[in-house]
């Protein structure tokens, strides 16, 4: 399979950087967990927000963190989107008679993201072993759930930012907000936020969708019948279809930087 | 001196260009604002001792309208110059290379600082009641203030050397910014305001060098601390600045002797 070839290729080129991809993983779990020392003070000191304690957001923070990075990894292209458009590689792309998506997918992989991926699984482990959860066969399938929605829809995300620079050719730093504000914001239960963050961060970019509502499903937590709470994950991955459209009718009023 | 003095005027004058960039910068911050806001009150409740939530806001606020000089970079210029060898016309030159890097990092610093700081000084003090930035709670505080302000950018840039520094060793500016910041970030206020943390850190931490940055200004803006201890404060972190780039000029040097040029 031609992805396989790719696959295979990156690889290779970030052995041969063995050292560098090496550092920069290592960094970036430092700087995770810089971050997860906030969150662990913060419930050192102030206890907990509301009736969420500190392994509920443990395993928010786990889960976040995997997710992102997993997308990170694998959809690095859309994420670099501007810099496939001032470099001239989309115009390339396009004259190819392969998707355009499988292209962008394909064209880049970070490997030293998954130095990350590996820090939010051990995380979450961490986490779901201090949470006392009664486990039932649905828990477990929401549970994967939760992975697979976080990794659709922060690639969503993504391709949203990349539709956007199709008309600006910069990575505009506003794009943040949604992919890195979005991430931040997730680290804590949503509800500890205004009502109107919360809901646009439930319902027009649905990143509660893979990790308060589930959680409360499974700690049995919230007050609206649970069925909605296990469902969340898969409403939420259909986020991914207008994100598509958006991206594809981007790239039909594409014009080239002539670079 | 005067040619030193070049260089952060050019600096500045090449930053002082992405006014687009700022405004965006301005509108991510604002939401950051926000967003920290909420989270922090959620978890404070009425506030803790010797920190109100009304101080909280504006420590906030000022540390979204300051972000730019509250961590810590290694400008870009002189990570391709290490990447593409570059950096050996800054070697014969007859300047002394620190300064070179020094005085452009401080321009370029201030210049993004001075574009981004008045549009979220301006919509935080228009905010309602409960999110608004406050007025600095009095004059002589507001001028320490200010003279721990640059204070701190001065320190931010010794600081950023040591980063320099670092990418001299490890040909990654990526890895090199990211632990630096980490450490700024952590024991410097950036990531969790110092007022929030545990008493026996804060008692360490109030004298190490990067709560100088940002910590301590923004604390004598909100007269987190009398005027007598503000001034004493001052002191240390004069006392730092000195002293941090005492350091970095040793450490440059001992790292030159050994620099191998890349590429050519």
């Amino acid at each position: 399979m031609l992805y396989n070839k790719y696959f295979n290729m990156h690889v290779k080129s970030s052995m041969q950087y063995r050292l560098n991809t090496l550092l920069i993983a290592i960094t970036q779990v430092v700087i995770s967990l810089g971050e997860l020392a906030t969150v662990w003070i913060m419930f050192k000191q102030f206890k907990s927000v509301g009736y969420w304690g500190f392994y509920e957001t443990l395993l928010m923070f786990g889960i976040i963190t995997t997710v992102f990075s997993f997308a990170e990894c694998f959809a690095r292209g859309y994420d670099e989107f501007a810099k496939l458009i001032r470099t001239g590689t989309l115009d390339r792309m396009l004259i190819r008679p392969v998707n355009l998506h499988f292209q962008i997918f394909a064209n880049n992989i970070e490997f030293s993201k998954l130095g990350r991926v590996v820090l939010g699984i051990v995380v979450s482990i961490i986490a779901l072993m201090h949470l006392a959860i009664s486990w039932t066969i649905y828990k477990v399938l929401v549970l994967i759930s939760v992975y697979i929605c976080g990794v659709v829809v922060i690639t969503g995300i993504f391709m949203i930012g990349a539709g956007v620079s199709v008309f600006t050719v910069e990575n505009l730093e506003f794009i943040n907000i949604i992919t890195n504000g979005g991430k931040e914001l997730s680290f804590y239960p949503i509800n500890v936020y205004n009502k109107w963050l919360a809901r646009i961060f439930t319902f027009i970019l649905p990143f509660a969708c893979f990790n308060y509502l589930p959680i409360s499903y499974l700690m049995g937590y919230g007050s609206l019948p649970q069925v909605i709470y296990a469902i969340s994950p898969l409403v939420g991955s259909l986020f991914i279809i207008p994100c598509v459209l958006f991206f594809n009718w981007c790239i039909k009023k594409y014009q080239s930087t002539g670079t | 001196m005067g040619s030193y003095f070049g260089l952060f005027k050019m600096h500045f004058k090449g930053e002082i260009q992405y006014r687009a960039k700022a405004i965006s910068g301005a509108l991510t911050q604002f939401f950051w604002g926000v967003m920290y806001i909420y989270l922090y009150s959620a978890f404070m409740g009425r506030g803790i001792e010797g920190f109100s939530t009304a101080q909280m806001v504006t420590y906030v606020w000022l540390g979204q309208a300051f972000f730019a000089m509250r961590f810590v970079n290694v400008p870009k210029n002189v990570c391709t110059q290490i990447e593409n060898g570059d950096i050996c016309y800054n070697f014969v030159r007859p300047l002394n290379l620190y300064n070179q890097w020094y005085f452009s990092y401080i321009g370029s610093t201030l210049a993004s600082t001075l574009l981004r700081f008045i549009p979220i000084i301006v919509v935080a003090s228009i905010l309602p009641a409960s999110m608004r930035l406050s007025l600095p709670v009095s004059l002589p505080a507001f001028l320490l203030f200010l003279i721990a302000l640059i204070i701190g950018m001065l320190i931010n840039g010794a600081i950023s050397m040591f980063a320099v520094y670092l990418t001299f060793i490890t040909l990654s500016t990526r890895g090199s910014t990211g632990i630096v910041n980490v450490v700024v970030g952590l024991l410097g206020g950036v990531y969790l305001p110092l007022p929030m943390l545990p008493q026996a850190l804060q008692n360490v931490l109030n004298y190490m060098p990067f709560r100088c940055i940002s910590d301590l200004p923004f604390r004598i803006y909100i007269g987190n601390m009398d005027i007598k201890t503000a001034l004493v404060q001052i002191l240390i972190s004069l006392a730092w600045l000195i002293a941090l780039i005492i350091i970095g000029k040793l450490l440059l040097k001992s790292s030159l002797k050994k620099t191998v040029i890349q590429g050519g």
